[in-house]
């Protein structure tokens, strides 16, 4: 297993997100305010970092997150919209890291939300091999 | 005699060698589960494997014997 070969550090996207109703922790059953909700928000970033690596990837490899350092600094209501921005910045054999910040998309200077996040590349095939295995083996 | 021992823990995903096979230096004895990835145990000589300690679904401790290779 390895990365494919266009992958290299720096690669990067942004995502537009306008905070809904389903956003909120109230619907993420998280908390219970409506604004947008932690996990969702780790939801975004780990979207944006997918998005980062999308154009590199082949069709037989995935990745999947392994862990995750977040940091929520402000709430976002309803309608509010915000831009999320992910970079690839470390390739460690199939691990890769990702750094994210979340920012209003007013472009006002504050950080909603920061972090760092490590996925692997696997064989798309192989891993769900291997997840139904172990589903298997807990029956 | 070589000890061939897990340098993690993780979970016995496919034994693929078995006891009293022949194996070469960098063949694949077993294949471990850790952090969603794969991670195969390779033979680190050549020989009869003697010994495989482990079964598919075990969870093994860093520095679990895996198998012996003689």
């Amino acid at each position: 297993m390895s990365v494919p070969d266009g992958l290299a550090t720096g690669a990067r996207a942004t995502l537009r997100v306008a905070v809904t109703e389903a956003d909120t922790a109230q619907a993420a059953g998280s908390g219970d305010v409506p604004v947008l909700a932690t996990p969702r928000l780790l939801a975004l970033a780990e979207a944006a970092c997918v998005a980062a690596i999308a154009t590199r990837m082949t069709p037989s490899l995935t990745s999947v997150g392994i862990a995750a350092r977040l940091e929520h600094r402000q709430a976002s209501p309803v309608g509010a919209e915000l831009d999320i921005e992910a970079e690839l910045t470390e390739i460690d054999g199939v691990r890769l890291v990702f750094v994210f910040i979340a920012r209003p998309a007013d472009g006002a200077d504050q950080v909603i939300g920061a972090g760092t996040l490590e996925r692997v590349v696997v064989d798309r095939e192989r891993f769900l091999a291997r997840a139904e295995g172990a589903r298997h083996r807990l029956d | 005699m070589t000890e061939v021992r897990a340098e993690m823990v993780a979970n016995v995903w496919k034994v693929v060698a078995s006891a009293g096979d022949t194996v070469a230096d960098g063949d694949t004895l077993v294949i471990l589960e850790s952090m969603k990835m794969e991670i195969p145990v390779l033979a680190e000589a050549a020989g009869t494997v003697s010994t495989l300690a482990v079964a598919e679904g075990d969870v093994v401790q860093e520095g679990d014997l895996i198998a012996v290779i003689d």
